[in-house]
């Protein structure tokens, strides 16, 4: 597991696997088996968001009803007071026990909750990926210009991002969501917003450690632009960097992203994983189902996610261990 | 020493202009205001916009926003953080109703955090990829996933269904008028929000411990023939235990965003609920206060801890 064979595709590995990247990702599993099996979750994940529809078995805002039995054609006050269903014909089949036809059961509504689970994947990758993607570009800008240029920009953009930090996230996110409609992408995006400061930190600290080196010192000896140096020397040496700040997030979005439709700002109109468990939490001790297994898919999620980011900051920069 | 305390005195009140100026743009960017909202409800038979207007007059609201702003900082240089647009009592007063909450709750989950994060970090280090270390590990990270909401979701109904603990909602108990009472109302967000914070530092402990544990000096120590519990509490984990009080500075932040959803779901008057509530009513002055004190909380931790570090760890230069 801890053999130091770097981490490159090779000639011969390459002539082994007919599969571009399989070498490499044969390689990373055996040095990180942990994170191979992390990998393989998270292409599970993506490959159940893309095809929800199919997996699903049933719509996720379907409602499922049933005749009524105890349905008269014309009831009397009383029956109407003892039963206020008893006038329609069909009733909505809600809070069924996990069988065959609804695999985790249903929900108060109705609708089917292996489908509505299967859907949250959806919103939960979309949430993770999209801000930890905006954070990321915006963190590398800022973060390379300032660990790059210095001067008044450096500055300003550390003391901004000083009080960001000190802010806490889930009040700063509280706020932002409820500026424009709680919509997915405006909630994506103020996830990124949150995340910034994270990854400008990083990035520019890492700029910093590259600038110092002495392939840098030799570039501009022999009169390199700084535009060409930062082209050429310091984004190429933070990519490592920069892969590892936008996989070790992820996770961190993906809480946040059901926290905040726990506490019922969170986007509207999609499925979400946190408003499932809010919405079962009321009768969890009758229908325990109704939030278990929303609870467990965010739970899978983030630990696939977190392992696959830890893992390719081990094998990429051991040194940002802990962070 | 005295000039870098100094400096980052001087930065962090920077970064407090800072915060309460984001804080006071970004909550007025919110659309709707207090006036607004508080009429929402009652629109269906139609509010008089001479209504709302005489609502904004009177809380200030209807002044231009530089006033509004040049207000604000005046009031803020003499400590005054205007008054509860809801209640009309001012911000500290509502403060001093609600800080002994959340500081109760913060340092129950701080407790149980502490107390299963070193043992487990210890262990962890001490039989690395052995199966103990793996077991832990494991749960430590399924801590971390696992959310806050769902994980305390989960242990009331087991406490009920067991009759474990009694809870007294209406009684909203302090430590120390009714300690029996107030731990056991404390008892789940505490335990739930303890363990969720376990693993940040179990990991930096365990990495932190690691790397002590091949430093010469411990050989020395075995050499001498110290037994290896004295070897670890004694000489490693006073070196491995440094980077990790930086952590907990730096856990503050984190521990008020869970504090947030705890307090909201337990229903414990704190400043996170009342943090949750004056962002939701557009309480400007009192969201307003609550950030600043919060994020003041925060920024001087973090100054304590950092000289502190230096008093610890004569090796660590401040500069």
């Amino acid at each position: 597991m801890a053999d130091s064979t770097p981490l490159i595709l090779g000639q011969k590995a390459r002539s082994e696997f007919p599969i571009p990247g399989l070498a490499l990702f044969v390689n990373f599993s055996r040095r990180k088996p942990l994170g191979g099996i992390a990998f393989v979750a998270v292409i599970v994940l993506v490959v159940t968001a893309i095809f929800a529809p199919v997996i699903a078995r049933y719509d996720p805002n379907f409602i499922f009803k049933r005749d009524n039995p105890s349905y008269e054609v014309s009831p009397t006050l009383m029956q109407l007071a003892a039963d206020s269903d008893i006038g329609s014909p069909v009733t909505v089949d809600s809070f069924e026990t996990p069988s065959w036809t609804h695999w985790f059961g249903t929900d108060k509504v109705g609708h089917d909750i292996y489908a509505r689970v299967i859907h949250g994947t959806r919103l939960s990758l979309i949430v993770g990926l999209g801000a930890s993607a905006i954070a990321v570009s915006v963190g590398l800008l800022v973060g390379v210009a300032s660990g790059f240029y210095r001067g008044a920009f450096d500055i300003i953009s550390q003391r901004l991002i000083d009080a960001l930090q000190a802010f806490p996230g889930l009040v700063l996110l509280l706020l932002l969501v409820q500026v424009a409609e709680p919509s997915v992408r405006n909630t994506v995006f103020a996830m990124g917003v949150i995340g910034v400061p994270t990854v400008t930190r990083i990035i520019r600290s890492s700029t910093l450690v590259v600038q110092s080196t002495d392939y840098v010192e030799a570039a501009r000896s022999i009169g390199a632009t700084n535009t060409r140096i930062l082209w050429r020397h310091v984004v190429p040496n933070i990519f490592s960097v920069v892969l590892i700040a936008f996989s070790i997030g992820i996770g961190a979005y993906i809480i946040f992203e059901a926290t905040i439709s726990f506490l019922g700002v969170g986007p509207r109109g999609v499925v979400s994983w946190g408003k499932m468990v809010q919405e079962g939490r009321g009768s969890l001790d009758l229908h325990p189902w109704l939030t278990v297994f929303a609870g467990l898919a965010i739970a899978i999620v983030v630990i696939s996610f977190n392992f696959l980011g830890d893992a390719i900051r081990d094998v990429l920069d051991p040194r940002l261990r802990g962070t | 020493m005295g000039t870098y305390i100094l400096r980052r005195l001087i930065l962090n009140i920077l970064v407090l202009w800072l915060v309460a100026t984001m804080v006071f743009l970004s909550i007025r960017v919110l659309p709707g205001n207090y006036a607004s909202q508080q009429f929402a409800g009652a629109n269906l038979g139609g509010v008089s916009s001479e209504a709302i207007a005489q609502a904004e007059r009177a809380l200030g609201l209807d002044k231009p926003m530089p006033e509004q702003y040049a207000n604000f900082m005046g009031d803020l240089l003499t400590l005054d953080l205007g008054e509860s647009f809801r209640t009309r009592n001012s911000t500290w007063s509502e403060l001093r109703k609600a800080l002994p909450y959340s500081a109760e709750l913060g340092v129950f989950i701080i407790l149980v955090g502490f107390s299963v994060a070193i043992p487990v970090g210890v262990i962890s280090a001490v039989k690395q990829d052995q199966t103990p270390d793996y077991i832990l590990r494991g749960v430590a990270i399924s801590a971390l996933a696992a959310p806050v909401f769902w994980t305390a979701s989960i242990a009331v109904i087991f406490v009920l269904e067991w009759d474990l603990i009694q809870i007294n909602v209406t009684g909203q108990p302090h430590v120390w008028s009714d300690p029996w009472g107030a731990i056991q109302w404390y008892m789940i967000p505490g335990f739930v929000g303890g363990f969720a914070s376990t693993a940040t530092v179990m990991r930096l402990l365990r990495s932190e411990l690691l790397e002590v544990l091949r430093q010469d000096y411990i050989r020395t120590a075995r050499a001498k023939g110290l037994t290896e519990r004295t070897v670890i509490m004694r000489h490693a984990m006073r070196n491995a235990f440094l980077p990790v009080l930086t952590v907990m500075g730096l856990t503050l932040a984190t521990l008020i965003s869970s504090q947030i959803v705890l307090e909201q779901m337990f229903n414990i008057p704190g400043v996170g609920r009342m943090l949750f509530r004056s962002i939701t009513l557009r309480d400007y002055p009192l969201f307003q206060g609550l950030v600043i004190v919060t994020t003041f909380v925060i920024v001087t931790t973090n100054l304590a801890v950092d000289v502190l570090y230096g008093f610890l760890d004569p090796r660590v230069r401040l500069s």
